[in-house]
């Protein structure tokens, strides 16, 4: 007789539990009494990591299912609207040396071949900005929507900047008042474990045994359940991605009118990057970097520097928090009754966002294949291992991409990294198709992929990859391609004159709220 | 640009105002501001919509006037084509203002007439009068007056009505769909009208707060309203000849 899944336990606050538990609870009627029980248990003691402040657009699906409304969210969490990620100094570090990836699609993308009429009109545009309105907002710094646009919808596709102390708090209360998820605050002393290796139970300090079905491990770096109690395997990646160590800061403005960065900043450094996101009361900036290519003083100076050079008041001179990484994640997530999700399941340098919108979409799976007895689990647990091994994958490839591309000599970092033995074989597979070829959908093999073609042609082309021989299959056929990039050209003019400022949308929505409809 | 004016007797003894409907004195908008208790008096010619105001993102009552910018179908070179004109239109170029006095000692806000000296609708020499010889308001300024105190305490009370009917889901988004009867189809998005849905299903309880407030006839009066959109129609194919 195969045991029914009623009960699910989370172990761990912070963004990947309670996104979890929101997620879960809401699909599965948690508040009502025939629903799905989830209690989440966390330790008084664990802070929560306190960065990962970047998300994609599925942030927007994910809160309003929760029947979060976007104004309540906005006010609580400090959040910001983002639309996408500038990188700058990454490919020869000069001056001008930057590109956008933005999150909207480009105007015909998948219908027609962009990148050659593109390439062929040798306009001066970058491939960005010859394709889609959003690095044009980001630049003029505007927000991607009106006063008048409803909650959650959007003129121009957007994710959010947001406190990551303030997003779990928020989530908190929003799960437990509303979503019926049972919040246990306590020390988790020991795992009770049945015949066949199964958690049965948490021995908790103050409350005795926690009993489930399913047990969620959202411990973070601990990763007491999965890593701890199971010993699965740790896979390093830092052979592909060196970057080990993180240095994060809180900037201030200098004033309450200071404009909002529409997008997060990426700045490439002699051994790492900057990212730089920009909330309405506060600028987070972390200096992400190799500790085999430079060392912590000197990366605290490039970080003071950074500061400094974009900071007017000259607000420097905190200490930043110092958070060691290690690049790479679990051999399996899902082992038994026990799934990670979250850092518990692996962590890489946030250069793309990847963290949080990798915690929305393993809750997703959980959500939509909750097996209904323990031994579909085993079917469900081999097909979520399958996907997310997949998907690290391509995280990683995409990433490494990054700097891949890029033409720095400097130091030995950006030299290490161009490295063939550094590449995942695929990547290289692929670059080799793409000397002729753009990237296309047919390139990648799932429905949902992680990162689609079209986040590859805004990488490679805005870094500047030049095809070998690009020679499109139908040279005449470019008339479609080109009233697409005229349709872009004035739609950016449309909503550059229509849009307000990203800091005057914020302050609207704070002081007046977003309209329901 | 406009120019405000607290309206008095002596700065402006001499003005007159053109009552004359035309585009010539602004009056070609495709819709004007309304609120619940003018709803009666518009929903036999015009339909009441909703639509967000661009600058606040909150919503207002309007009544539609034409389906495009400047387009006022009930004007033309005979006037204006209905028995009754929105009070939000008719009180132009007048508007209430706020004085700060002080009565007793008590500082005190005032509501005042002002004018907009600028609009084209002010004259020395032709329309009506404002003020009597002697200094007195003529039977128009007193006409006026009433209609400013409608509209101050219509728009006052409005919010509430909107504050109500979001609460209650009863605002649901629409796109109106115009066919010309040469086949011509243009569509209108931004505007909002009462979700009946949600109305037939409102609970007892609710039913009863709305009729308190008297906001359940200015429901009724929306939706009987929008049968004016076929008028709308017909008025559009005759101006184009069509």
């Amino acid at each position: 007789m195969s045991i029914e899944i009623k009960r699910i336990v989370i172990v761990g606050g912070g963004s990947a539990g309670w996104l979890t538990a929101g997620i879960l609870a809401a699909e599965h009627k948690t508040s009502s009494p025939r629903g799905l029980q989830i209690t989440l248990v966390e330790s008084p003691d664990v802070n929560p990591i306190g960065v990962g402040e970047g998300t994609w657009p599925s942030m927007r699906d994910s809160l309003r299912d929760m029947g979060i409304a976007e104004t309540d969210f906005i006010r609580e969490c400090d959040a910001s609207f983002k639309q996408g990620s500038r990188f700058v100094a990454w490919v020869t570090g000069a001056q001008d040396d930057s590109y956008y990836h933005p999150f909207a699609l480009p105007l015909g993308y998948g219908e027609v071949d962009l990148v050659s009429r593109w390439q062929s009109v040798q306009s001066g545009k970058s491939f960005a900005e010859a394709v889609s309105y959003q690095p044009a907002l980001c630049e003029q710094g505007k927000a991607p929507k009106q006063k008048t646009t409803p909650e959650w919808a959007a003129v121009a596709n957007y994710a959010y900047h947001l406190d990551a102390g303030k997003f779990g708090v928020f989530l908190q209360k929003f799960c437990t008042s509303r979503l019926g998820v049972v919040h246990v605050l306590d020390h988790v002393r020991g795992i009770q474990s049945a015949d066949n290796g199964d958690i049965v139970a948490l021995q908790t300090e103050s409350h005795g045994k926690i009993e489930g079905d399913l047990f969620i491990d959202c411990t973070g770096f601990s990763s007491i359940l999965l890593g701890g109690h199971f010993g699965i395997p740790f896979i390093s990646r830092k052979d592909s991605l060196f970057c080990d160590t993180a240095l994060a800061l809180q900037v201030p403005y200098p004033d309450a009118g200071s404009p909002i960065a529409s997008n997060t900043i990426s700045t490439a450094q002699e051994a790492g990057w900057i990212w730089d996101i920009g909330l309405p009361t506060r600028r987070g900036v972390g200096h992400v970097y190799s500790s085999a290519h430079t060392t912590d003083e000197q990366a605290e100076i490039a970080l003071s520097n950074y500061v400094q050079a974009g900071n007017k008041t000259g607000g420097a001179g905190a200490t930043p928090r110092k958070i060691s990484i290690n690049p790479g994640h679990r051999e399996t997530f899902w082992h038994r009754n026990c799934v990670a999700v979250g850092i518990s399941a692996g962590f890489i340098e946030p250069l793309e966002a990847s963290a949080l919108a990798l915690i929305e979409m393993s809750a997703a799976m959980i959500r939509d294949e909750m097996p209904a007895t323990r031994e579909i689990m085993d079917v469900v647990a081999r097909r979520f291992n399958a996907r997310f091994r997949y998907r690290w994958d391509r995280t990683i490839e995409f990433l490494k991409l990054h700097y891949v591309l890029s033409k720095r000599v400097d130091s030995d970092f950006w030299l290490d990294h161009r490295r063939p033995e550094t590449m995942p074989e695929r990547l290289q597979e692929l670059m080799l198709l793409w000397r002729y070829r753009s990237p296309s959908r047919r390139d990648f093999y799932e429905i949902e992929e992680i990162f689609p073609a079209a986040s590859y042609q805004y990488v490679l082309y805005g870094m500047g990859f030049k095809p070998q021989n690009f020679a499109s299959n139908r040279p005449d056929d470019t008339g479609p391609a080109r009233e697409y990039i005229a349709e872009n050209l004035r739609m950016t003019g449309k909503f550059l004159a229509g849009l307000p400022s990203n800091r005057e949308l914020i302050d609207h929505a704070v002081q007046h709220g977003l309209p329901g409809i | 640009m406009a120019r405000i004016e607290l309206l008095n007797n002596v700065d402006h003894k001499d003005l007159r105002v053109i009552t004359t409907r035309s585009a010539r004195y602004g009056d070609n908008v495709w819709f004007t501001p309304t609120f619940a208790h003018e709803f009666r008096n518009l929903q036999r010619n015009y339909p009441i919509v909703f639509t967000k105001n661009p600058n606040t993102g909150k919503f207002q009552a309007v009544a539609l006037l034409g389906f495009e910018n400047g387009e006022n179908l009930f004007l033309s070179e005979d006037g204006w084509d209905a028995g009754y004109i929105p009070l939000s239109i008719m009180r132009q170029p007048f508007m209430i203002g706020f004085q700060e006095v002080k009565e007793v000692g008590v500082p005190k806000t005032q509501l005042v007439i002002s004018v907009d000296v600028e609009s084209p609708r002010i004259s020395e020499t032709e329309g009506e009068p404002v003020f009597l010889p002697h200094g007195g308001s003529t039977e128009y300024l007193e006409r006026v007056n009433s209609i400013l105190n409608l509209v101050h305490q219509g728009f006052e009370r409005n919010q509430a009505l909107i504050d109500m009917l979001l609460g209650m889901d009863l605002l649901e988004s629409f796109a109106l769909d115009v066919e010309l009867n040469d086949g011509s189809e243009h569509r209108m998005s931004g505007f909002y009208t009462i979700n009946e849905d949600s109305l037939r299903k409102l609970s007892g309880d609710n039913l009863v707060i709305l009729n308190n407030n008297g906001y359940l006839e200015a429901v009724y009066m929306a939706i009987a309203s929008l049968s004016n959109i076929a008028t709308l129609v017909d008025k559009k194919n005759k101006l184009l000849g069509l």
